[in-house]
């Protein structure tokens, strides 16, 4: 006995934005947690050892978060004025931060008081950094200077007068103790020796710098200003690589992820874009809420940490594996699926005589319904709400399969007012999606053709028809410019190709007419 | 104003900056008595001095501190005449002389000084300060001696000497903060005010009553008779901040004066009172209340005992524009003038209030329906913003037509400025094409920014323009780099097929606009292909879709020609249905208890009860067996 085949459900490619693996790991972060900080958040920093708290600036205040807690593990307030640029030493124990009233501050991470203020700039200091030595502190401020400064004396070591605007940004090198890079809004990043006291390398970057970013390697270095991202080869002497220009407003902060094969570039436009680093192509991009001043990554992209203009602060953490398995074990502690695999896995030994039972055949109820030849039977259960509404793809998966039977007429005729007027009402949800369409104008004109006896009796199927009408003609029009832009791209597509000369002499005039239908 | 009556509007032209002044409560106060000067204190805390005579700014004065410490209440004190209130100057008719011209202005601040200001020196007089910790909330001369009153959000009172320039006196007044304070015409008693008004003996410094019954801060007080307080004939009146009242207090000798003895209801809270006090029980005291909405209520009582019902204003005054749809002009200050029928305004916006005096006929007029004037143009008119323009208006609207005119050639407002302007580039370009060029411009900057950081919001803001000329001039101005990513952004769009019509346009303008580059592209067959794979595809059912449109087109066709000859063969039926409706009227209930659907049916709708009843015939005869339809036949049957 020959079984009976369920009906195939064709499966549609999905629509819409393409999965690539970027889009996967980029999506799997839960909802973020958000906390209303005192002001607009300007500086996010990670600390470097576990438990890798961070340090947010807001205001007059420095926050410590824990990697998961939503409350402050510490906080820094003794600031006179907004204070800038909250960062940790390499070793996590330290923290240095500018401020409005030009004074640096050095805190003790578990202390509370300033261990050090360094007072020598005349306005507000926006960038500041520890070298990689650990005993020294960069600083970069308003009054247009950049200055090192020894932790142990809280003394000046030097002053670098070279940038003609106020530094915004900055960064030290974590290879080199001596090496330092400033950008600043004269348009310039400059790479600094402290041996040689005064910069090595300068890079005009067209806009005022607003962040700059070292790669691990310190071969490369990038920098962001106006609506640019620009990517710099220090080896070669700064010559510059790319240039990115994927936002429409300020970027104002960059972070490289873990493994350093994804840039990340925070805007005011209010996205966050993430380029690889191979090509230079976005490959992901992050909705906010307002405006973004900072952002972080924590280590192995744990979580993504995104200050704001509206002061508030958004956490992001990675979904980790643990959630998933969870999920997972609940599945498995369900007993009816339990006994559904019994003896799943049971591996029949040598000498067993294998008894083979039917595997009970699961149909669907259309399926019933048509292996029964209840054509118009399954038709309906096709067309119920849910399914209707929900899977379009099964309903029209059983019209064809009726159609293919040559019943799709006998399960189409003999409705009454209700059931026709459900049948246009898919008819007139479906009928412009491209995929359905060549199944539904046969079932259009079937039904067309079994009750034209009756069209006129029943105003709603009338203003039905009328409205399928409507739409048909709507398409047709729509079609007709298409087709017009077909031969718009047809002639474009003749005029791009390579004349060549076409063997038949006849046709010389119009040497592409076989050419385009080609392509 | 000859009929400022039951709806008196005076309507204006709309100062052309308004700067937010109606929701803020800024210091102004007239000068007393001869109310030849205005002074008015913004939030910048700027103090201008407007002459009410000239309508010009006659002084302007920026304290040095005026942005840490803005001035929150005014007070004019010329020559030891007048004694004023918190934000608002209280005339009292006293002692003048000395001098013609109010002089002295005190300023209290937030910072907790009192600035004294001459304006006959146009300077600084002097600064009362080290005795508030806290800021002034209202200043108050004496009206004697030359001795200021001030009480602050510290809780205290205190009694400066202006000969000296320090403190006389300080005490500590209430337990919230003073926020309100008046001296009796006779000087001998102070009241203030927190939440509980307290009435001093000025020479003991002592409470001499206490009145509870406000629940929020005392804004406003103010006395309203000049009795001495043990013939019972003492008054005053308070308002508060959020209370649309205005309660009325008797001083009574046995202190049985628990509760308020009238009270007078407002529209809003109250921002500046004027009050001419009564001498004698048959005097009225007459009221001028501005409220903070910029109503202005006048209110004119004989008080002499308790009366339980709140009084309603006499007259209400809304100051409006006089453009086709009016819109209210906030009133800033009204004093009452000497003469009971004169009251002098001040409105519009702050930074150039309009000041002007007008008469009423306070008496003649009706109060029904004055409470809550509506704007409408059909109010009679009076504009007022000419210098010197004092003319009672005459009642006839020929009059303020007249007047309108005048203004209209020499003031013009902002929008109808702009109006002209807006005339004036229609005519030069052509109405579509100047306005269509500038939102282009505007749309293909946003169309570029959007394709570079494939911002959703602003592509979808662009692309659901349905004009053609707006999608042409865009494409047009787009630059070269953006055209590729638009073309993209289409094919995706196209392949997502829910706003795909749209997009055909913007496509056919890209390929129209950009040929030859696009031509150009060596790798165009690549960049196309797939927007040529998908316009195909979807372009295959062309044939069938056509057919298909044929048989409902001829099908549907055929349904409304019969329809058609159905109704042209009933509406024989109508027209008797209709002619038995007229002549019988009687008929009409019944039919409309017969049939619901007839109820609306009178002679004077045939039209649309004509439609009804075709309607009702033909499904009657298309479905017979119906039993609605039934009754509708019936119902034919019957008016046949």
């Amino acid at each position: 006995m020959a079984s009976f085949k369920p009906t195939k459900i064709q499966v549609y490619p999905k629509l819409g934005e393409k999965v690539t693996q970027d889009t996967l790991y980029w999506k799997n972060y839960k909802a973020p947690v958000q906390i209303k900080e005192f002001g607009a958040v300007t500086s996010i920093d990670f600390s470097p050892v576990t438990p890798h708290n961070f340090a947010v600036t807001a205001f007059t205040r420095i926050h410590i978060y824990g990697p998961f807690s939503q409350e402050p593990v510490k906080s820094f307030t003794r600031f006179k004025d907004t204070a800038y640029c909250g960062r940790f030493r390499s070793d996590g124990q330290l923290l240095v931060a500018g401020c409005e009233d030009s004074v640096v501050r050095l805190f003790d991470v578990s202390g509370k008081v300033a261990l050090r203020l360094f007072k020598g700039h005349t306005k507000a200091v926006h960038l500041t950094d520890f070298t990689s030595d650990r005993y020294q502190i960069l600083t970069g401020s308003d009054d247009y200077t950049c200055r090192l400064w020894d932790i142990p004396n809280a003394t000046e070591l030097t002053t670098y007068r070279e940038h003609t605007d106020y530094i915004r940004c900055g960064v030290t090198s974590k290879l080199n103790r001596d090496l330092f890079i400033t950008g600043s809004y004269d348009h310039t990043v400059k790479l600094f020796d402290a041996r040689v006291e005064k910069s090595v390398i300068t890079m005009d970057h067209g806009q005022p710098v607003e962040s700059v970013l070292l790669y691990p390697s310190e071969g490369l270095l990038v920098s962001a200003g106006g609506r640019h991202v620009k990517v710099w080869d220090l080896l070669k002497g700064g010559q510059p690589l790319v240039s990115l220009k994927n936002h429409h407003k300020t970027v104002t902060s960059l972070a490289l992820s873990s493994n350093g094969q994804r840039l990340l570039s925070a805007s005011l436009d209010r996205h966050v874009k993430v380029y690889s680093t191979t090509n230079y192509k976005v490959v992901h991009n992050f909705d906010y809420a307002a405006s973004i001043l900072s952002l972080a990554l924590a280590p192995d992209d744990e979580s993504i940490v995104v200050g704001m203009t509206n002061s508030i602060l958004s956490i992001k953490h990675r979904k980790n594996q643990e959630d998933s398995k969870e999920i997972a074990g609940q599945q498995r502690r369900r007993p009816s699926y339990r006994v559904f695999v019994k003896g799943k896995n049971y591996v029949p030994k040598q000498d067993d005589y294998l008894v083979s039972k039917p595997v009970k055949e699961h149909l669907a109820k259309y399926d019933k319904q048509l292996r029964r030849f209840n054509v118009s039977k399954a038709l309906d259960t096709a067309l119920e709400t849910w399914i209707r509404f929900r899977k379009p793809e099964i309903t029209m998966a059983v019209i064809k399969e009726l159609d293919r039977r040559g019943t799709l007429k006998n399960a189409l005729a003999g409705r009454d007012e209700r059931g026709l007027s459900q049948l246009l009402n898919f008819l007139i949800g479906n009928f412009v999606d491209a995929r359905f369409t060549p199944v539904l104008v046969t079932a259009a004109e079937m039904i067309l053709d079994i009750y034209q006896s009756i069209i006129g009796q029943s105003p709603l199927v009338d203003r039905q028809l009328l409205r399928l009408q409507d739409l048909v003609e709507k398409e047709l029009d729509y079609q007709k410019e298409l087709l017009e832009v077909l031969g718009m791209l047809d002639t474009m597509f003749a005029s791009s190709l390579p004349r060549k000369e076409v063997p038949s002499p006849t046709v010389d005039h119009f040497p592409t007419c076989s050419l385009n239908t080609d392509s | 104003w000859e009929v400022l009556g039951p709806s008196a509007h005076v309507s204006a032209l709309e100062m052309a900056a308004d700067g937010g002044s109606s929701s803020l409560q800024l210091p102004c106060v007239f000068s007393p008595k001869s109310r030849q000067f205005l002074a008015l204190c913004a939030q910048d805390g700027r103090l201008r001095i407007w002459n009410t005579d000239s309508k010009t700014l006659h002084q302007e004065y920026v304290p040095s501190a005026h942005l840490s410490a803005t001035c929150t209440c005014i007070a004019w004190g010329p020559c030891r005449t007048v004694k004023e209130g918190p934000q608002r100057k209280k005339r009292k008719s006293e002692a003048v002389q000395v001098e013609e011209k109010a002089d002295l202005l005190a300023m209290g601040t937030a910072a907790g000084t009192v600035l004294i200001y001459s304006t006959a020196k146009g300077a600084l007089h002097c600064t009362l300060d080290g005795a508030h910790s806290g800021g002034v909330n209202c200043v108050q001369w004496h009206p004697e001696e030359s001795l200021l009153y001030s009480g602050s959000d510290d809780t205290n009172i205190v009694e400066w000497d202006l000969q000296t320039g320090k403190t006389r006196s300080k005490w500590k007044a209430d337990r919230a903060a003073v926020t309100s304070l008046c001296v009796s015409p006779d000087g001998k008693l102070l009241l203030s005010a927190g939440h509980i008004i307290k009435m001093w003996d000025l020479d003991t410094k002592e409470v001499y009553r206490k009145f509870t019954g406000h629940s929020t801060a005392v804004t406003t007080l103010r006395f309203a008779t000049t009795r001495p307080p043990d013939s019972n004939g003492l008054y005053f009146l308070s308002g508060a901040a959020h209370d649309r009242l205005l309660s009325v207090w008797q001083v009574r000798e046995d202190g049985k004066d628990k509760n308020s003895v009238v009270s007078f209801t407002l529209t809003d809270e109250p921002q500046h009172i004027d009050l001419v006090t009564s001498n004698s029980k048959e005097e009225a005291v007459r009221l001028a209340v501005v409220c903070k909405d910029g109503q202005l209520h006048l209110f004119e009582h004989f008080l002499n005992g308790p009366c339980k019902k709140p009084l309603s204003p006499s007259c209400t005054v809304q100051m409006s524009d006089t453009k086709e749809s009016p819109m209210p002009i906030p009133l800033l200050a009204a004093v009452l003038g000497a003469d009971t029928r004169t009251v002098m305004l001040a409105y519009g916006s702050h930074l150039q209030p309009v000041m002007e005096k007008v008469v009423s006929l306070l008496k003649e007029t009706e109060i029904h329906d004055v409470k809550t004037p509506i704007v409408n143009a059909k109010s009679k008119v009076l504009v007022p913003g000419l210098p010197g323009h004092q003319a009672p208006l005459k009642g006839t609207s020929q009059g303020s037509e007249k007047r309108k005119k005048d203004t209209d050639t020499k003031e013009m407002s902002i929008a109808e400025r702009l109006g002209e302007i807006d005339l004036s580039t229609i005519s030069e370009k052509g109405a579509s094409k100047g306005t269509a060029s500038l939102q282009t411009d505007n749309f293909a900057v946003l169309l570029v920014q959007g394709l570079e950081s494939n911002d959703a919001s602003i592509l979808n803001k662009v692309f659901q323009t349905r004009k053609d000329m707006v999608i042409k001039k865009t494409v047009a101005r787009l630059p070269l780099s953006a055209v590729l990513p638009l073309v993209e952004e289409v094919t995706y769009t196209f392949v997502l097929s829910y706003r795909a019509s749209l997009m055909v346009r913007w496509l056919k303008a890209v390929l129209m606009h950009h040929t030859s580059y696009l031509a150009s592209l060596p790798d165009l067959v690549t960049q196309l292909g797939v927007l040529y794979h998908v316009i195909e595809s979807r372009v295959k059912m062309f044939h069938k879709l056509t057919k298909l449109h044929g048989k409902l087109y001829l099908l549907m066709t055929q349904v409304s020609a019969n329809i058609c000859s159905a109704a042209s063969f009933k509406s024989v039926f109508e027209d008797y249905s209709l002619t038995s409706q007229e002549l019988s009227l009687s008929h009409k209930e019944r039919m409309s208890l017969s049939s619901p659907h007839f109820c609306s049916y009178t002679p004077g709708s045939c039209e649309k009860s004509l439609h009804v009843v075709s309607k009702h015939l033909m499904t009657a005869l298309r479905a017979p067996g119906d039993r609605f339809c039934k009754t509708e036949l019936d119902f034919v049957l019957f008016s046949v």
